[in-house]
């Protein structure tokens, strides 16, 4: 029946020859799991834009809504924890794949004549990657997307002349709000995705006009070539299942659960960003004040600037990497350091474990308004109402904790315990603090 | 990467080979087998994600609506109280009102404020006792049977329950002008 219809097409449209076209592009040197990185970002990206889609179906860009929404994805929609969890655990892939695939071309050499452009056009397409990663950052609108934005915008700021034009026009205008987070979610979901499908396009068609580069020499290039159907779209099939593999489980058994609503009020929280950016944030702590808009803007800008003209500043014709010590040393000596960065930052994310300043504030409000009179914690405090010491354990909701703080009688009917003139930051703290009463977890 | 020569491979005349045979079939099988399996893998979850709202029926919660002591007896009485709407993620607060006349400390009768007849509100008239609706006349007595008027059937009981001392009610609306109660 497929194979019919496909006669039966292939008739009126005259589809073997594009199939061929397709398919059978001679790969120099024969198919090679060293050429599988860029099907593979190819793969992660398509992964992306579809999950990215679900998500649109129940995300709302309000500063209202946003946080309430994704909560309501994570927790009462069918698979929207696992959709979520790709998406999330995707957006690293991808970033990591890019690594992947630019290393690999630029360990063989692949970006030279006649392969410059490709080069050049796959510099944006990092961009606009990074690009993607900032913006989608914020829309959960949660404490750790909108402080790390802050940050992320502020060093926007340091560009010097434009610099504080740039950052209004970020957010909108004067505050990270209501017109910031619809105008990341357009960017995000409507402008970058138009932009990035003509580059990834671009980056295929010129990939089609001057080929694969294929081994270093050319004596063996040209010795021998096989088609790109079957052998390296098995390979590069093989790849996509590992690469999905990784990421359904991490999707699967890594929850990602978000951090509380933003609270544009509380200037305690330390937002942290996302790996792919933490060796540029360690970098940002050892530039002294003067220094600052160098380790901000400067530095990456002159970064991309070289990457981006690599083609013309690498002019030796040379492909093979024994003879190019000198520009494979300077990428070794990058990535070195950035991976001492990133080393160095993750070691100190962790030695500190993080806790939420909400939590202290909140163990404060107990002595505050001497809940302790009536319940017990841990030992302390009196017997008259129910034990907290693990409350957590039989109520871990926050919307419960939060009703029953403004009105106990309206979720525990006939109980005593009185209404507390609460204020609203009072109340999530408070909460955060109950939260943390459970077993195995102690403030 | 050292690239063995296919065993069985079409050469072509540019010096250019591709598989044949058995080992083409292969390559290919396995690549049908792996997309098949991602796409699968991706299927289910997004159908089940497009189409859970659609089986999502709201749900009918008791709500507490007033503490038993405080209602008089054989003496009708409107309560209202605030429900909390979910619409998906969508939470709305809305004010609903009951009558409720209590027989003794765990039997109530709630009725519906809504008359059976064509929607309207009914009052209670304290002198004659009887439930009255000033639209089109219909009158009903204490038990919601019908006295005078138009009205096609009985008032509309809603399920109720006593628990810790409050009087629990479960909200729900029924077409009017049937003679029979048909839920909405």
């Amino acid at each position: 029946m497929g194979f019919s219809l496909y006669q039966w097409a292939d008739d009126r449209l005259k589809l073997k020859p594009i199939e061929q076209t397709l398919l059978d592009e001679p790969i120099p040197g024969g198919a090679s799991w060293n050429y599988v990185f860029g099907s593979a970002t190819l793969f992660l990206f398509v992964l992306q834009a579809i999950t990215g889609m679900c998500l649109s179906i129940y995300y709302v860009p309000s500063p209202d809504h946003a946080y309430d929404t994704v909560q309501y994805i994570q927790n009462d929609v069918w698979f929207g924890w696992f959709i979520r969890g790709l998406h999330h655990w995707g957006a690293s892939a991808v970033i990591l794949a890019v690594g992947l695939h630019m290393l690999q071309v630029f360990f063989d050499g692949a970006y030279k004549r006649p392969r410059e452009m490709m080069w050049m056009v796959g510099v944006v397409l990092l961009l606009l990657m990074l690009g993607f990663g900032f913006t989608g950052y914020l829309l959960p609108w949660d404490q750790n997307a909108y402080w790390a934005t802050q940050v992320g915008i502020n060093m926007a700021g340091t560009t010097p002349v434009i610099g504080d034009f740039l950052v209004r026009v970020l957010r909108g205008g004067d505050t990270l709000g209501a017109l910031t987070l619809s105008r990341f979610f357009a960017i995000h979901v409507i402008i970058l995705p138009a932009i990035i499908m003509v580059g990834i396009m671009l980056h295929l068609f010129i990939l089609r006009r001057v080929g694969p580069a294929g081994p270093h020499d050319d004596a063996r290039a040209t010795q021998h070539s096989e088609t790109f159907y079957p052998r390296q779209v098995y390979m590069d099939a093989v790849v996509m299942l590992i690469v999905f593999l990784i990421v359904a489980t991490l999707a699967y058994a890594v929850e990602f659960p978000l951090a509380d609503k933003a609270d544009p009020s509380d200037h305690s929280f330390i937002p942290v960003p996302e790996w792919y950016f933490l060796f540029h944030y360690q970098l940002l702590k050892y530039a002294p004040g003067p220094l600052v808009p160098y380790a901000s803007w400067a530095l990456p800008a002159l970064f991309i600037l070289c990457l981006f003209a690599l083609p013309f500043l690498d002019r030796n014709p040379e492909r093979i990497p024994a003879t190019r010590p000198r520009i494979l040393g300077s990428g070794l000596a990058f990535l070195v350091a950035v991976f001492a960065l990133l080393g160095v930052s993750l070691r100190d994310l962790y030695a500190v474990p993080k806790t939420d300043p909400a939590i202290a504030n909140g163990q404060a409000l107990v002595e505050k308004f001497a809940c302790k009179t009536c319940h017990r914690i841990h030992g302390d405090g009196e017997n008259i109402a129910p034990d907290l010491s693990y409350v957590a354990d039989r109520r871990p909701e926050r919307e419960w904790h939060i009703r029953h703080f403004k009105d106990p009688q309206s979720v525990s009917p006939g109980s005593f315990m009185p209404k507390f003139p609460l204020t609203d930051s009072q109340l999530n703290d408070l909460t955060s603090y109950v939260l943390t009463l459970k077993s195995g977890g102690h403030p | 990467m050292e690239v063995e020569t296919p065993v069985s491979a079409q050469h072509h005349e540019s010096g250019t080979s591709t598989p044949v045979g058995t080992r083409r079939s292969f390559f290919t099988r396995v690549t049908a087998i792996i997309a098949s399996f991602i796409g699968i893998s991706m299927a289910v979850p997004i159908l089940g994600y497009v189409v859970a709202p659609a089986f999502h029926r709201r749900k009918k919660e008791w709500v507490p609506v007033s503490a038993i002591d405080d209602l008089p007896l054989h003496e009708p009485q409107a309560l209202d109280y605030t429900v909390t709407i979910k619409d998906g993620w969508h939470e709305t607060k809305s004010t609903k009102g009951v009558w409720a006349i209590k027989h003794s400390q765990d039997e109530v009768t709630v009725f519906s404020p809504i008359c059976p007849h064509l929607g309207c509100g009914f009052r209670w008239d304290g002198q004659d006792r009887l439930f009255k609706c000033p639209c089109h006349g219909s009158i009903y007595d204490l038990k919601g049977s019908v006295q005078a008027g138009p009205a096609p059937r009985p008032l509309d009981s809603l399920p109720m329950k006593v628990e810790n001392g409050q009087l629990m009610v479960i909200y729900k609306e029924f077409k009017s002008g049937l003679s029979e109660q048909v839920e909405l």
